[in-house]
């Protein structure tokens, strides 16, 4: 019963900012997610400034990287899991992400140098990360770009060895900025 | 030695992790060997961890680009002020140039100094959860603790967790 009650208000404690709000984390709640679709621009300013090659930036340019932010605020364990993860367009199709083998097997044949593929790396969000009671993670997960809007299925293990109740996330309404949406 | 001095011997030897005390957003390691950390600073002189034997140190992974880090730095520079002088703090920065490491430090912390990875495979090797990332080293050259993202190191349970693991001993 206390378990049960628990994870209600753990459920419920959940604060889900969609992109198109303002960025906020709310100090008094247990977990924070924020998601916020990035343009080609913002994407090329950041790695041409790091100095990535051209043929990179234009790869990159050509992805929706959606900039996530999550904070476990909770007292338990949370699973990041991307696996678990699935982004759907409006016609209801999986939107497939780009994963970390297919960026290193590009950047590969490429020729991008290690410091690039380094600093790429870390602006990635983790594939896994068991989240400890109040550890941040942030970072882009990247996609092929969606026609139109999309939404994102996230779920989320809990517990040290996943033995609590699942969370489950739908963030509605996601666009990539600077694309023609419908 | 009075059973008073004992207790007290006891107590100077207790950090906050053995008294179940750690601040937030620390958690302890299993004593893993660290890996091999040999980088130069911006001058160019080596730092080698395993010429650091024998004491704690403190290893912190960082980028310019990554925003909890540039808000943890000043939380950094004023705790190097003050920590204690047994405690090495060793910084890494992760895949920068060292233009770009330049002007950045000399704008938000000039008094801290940091080694370069210039093409990031130390940091790769180390395996830090995210950047920022700290690792506490004990003197046999082990992996410790480990600080979840950026902590403000200058305020009252930081401070005393970092003196705990280099306590006075008073004879």
């Amino acid at each position: 019963m206390i378990r049960s009650l628990y994870f209600a208000l753990f459920s419920a404690a959940l604060i889900i900012v969609p992109a198109t709000a303002p960025a906020h984390a709310d100090e008094d709640r247990d977990i924070v997610l924020h998601a916020s679709p990035r343009t080609p621009d913002q994407i090329a300013a950041f790695y041409e400034a790091r100095g990535f090659p051209h043929a990179a930036i234009e790869t990159l340019t050509q992805t929706c990287f959606v900039t996530v932010s999550f904070h476990n605020r909770s007292g338990d364990v949370v699973w990041l899991e991307l696996s678990r993860w699935r982004f759907v367009d409006e016609h209801g199709r999986e939107v497939k992400r780009r994963d970390r083998a297919h960026w290193n097997a590009l950047w590969e044949k490429l020729g991008v140098p290690m410091a690039n593929r380094s600093t790429f790396g870390w602006t990635q969000l983790p594939e896994v990360r068991d989240l400890q009671p109040s550890e941040p993670v942030g970072g882009n997960v990247a996609l092929p770009p969606p026609s139109g809007r999309f939404r994102l299925e996230a779920r989320f293990a809990t517990g040290a060895r996943k033995q609590g109740k699942d969370i489950m996330v739908t963030l509605d309404d996601l666009s990539c900025p600077g694309r023609d949406v419908k | 030695m009075t059973a008073r001095g004992l207790l007290l011997s006891f107590l100077l030897c207790v950090t906050p992790a053995q008294a179940g005390t750690l601040p937030e957003g620390l958690i302890k390691l299993d004593g893993r060997p660290a890996s091999t950390l040999k980088l130069a600073d911006l001058d160019g002189k080596t730092t080698d961890l395993g010429a650091l034997r024998g004491q704690w140190v403190m290893v912190h992974f960082w980028a310019s680009w990554c925003g909890p880090c540039r808000r943890e730095l000043p939380a950094i520079a004023a705790m190097a002020q003050t920590k204690p002088a047994a405690l090495a703090l060793v910084m890494v920065n992760t895949a920068e140039t060292e233009d770009e490491v330049f002007a950045f430090l000399a704008s938000v912390a000039p008094a801290l100094s940091t080694l370069l990875d210039k093409d990031g495979q130390v940091t790769e090797r180390w395996q830090p959860r995210g950047l920022p990332s700290t690792f506490f080293v004990d003197p046999r050259g082990r992996l410790r603790y480990l600080a979840l993202g950026g902590r403000p190191w200058d305020t009252g349970p930081y401070r005393h967790f970092l003196a705990s693991l280099t306590p006075e001993r008073k004879n």
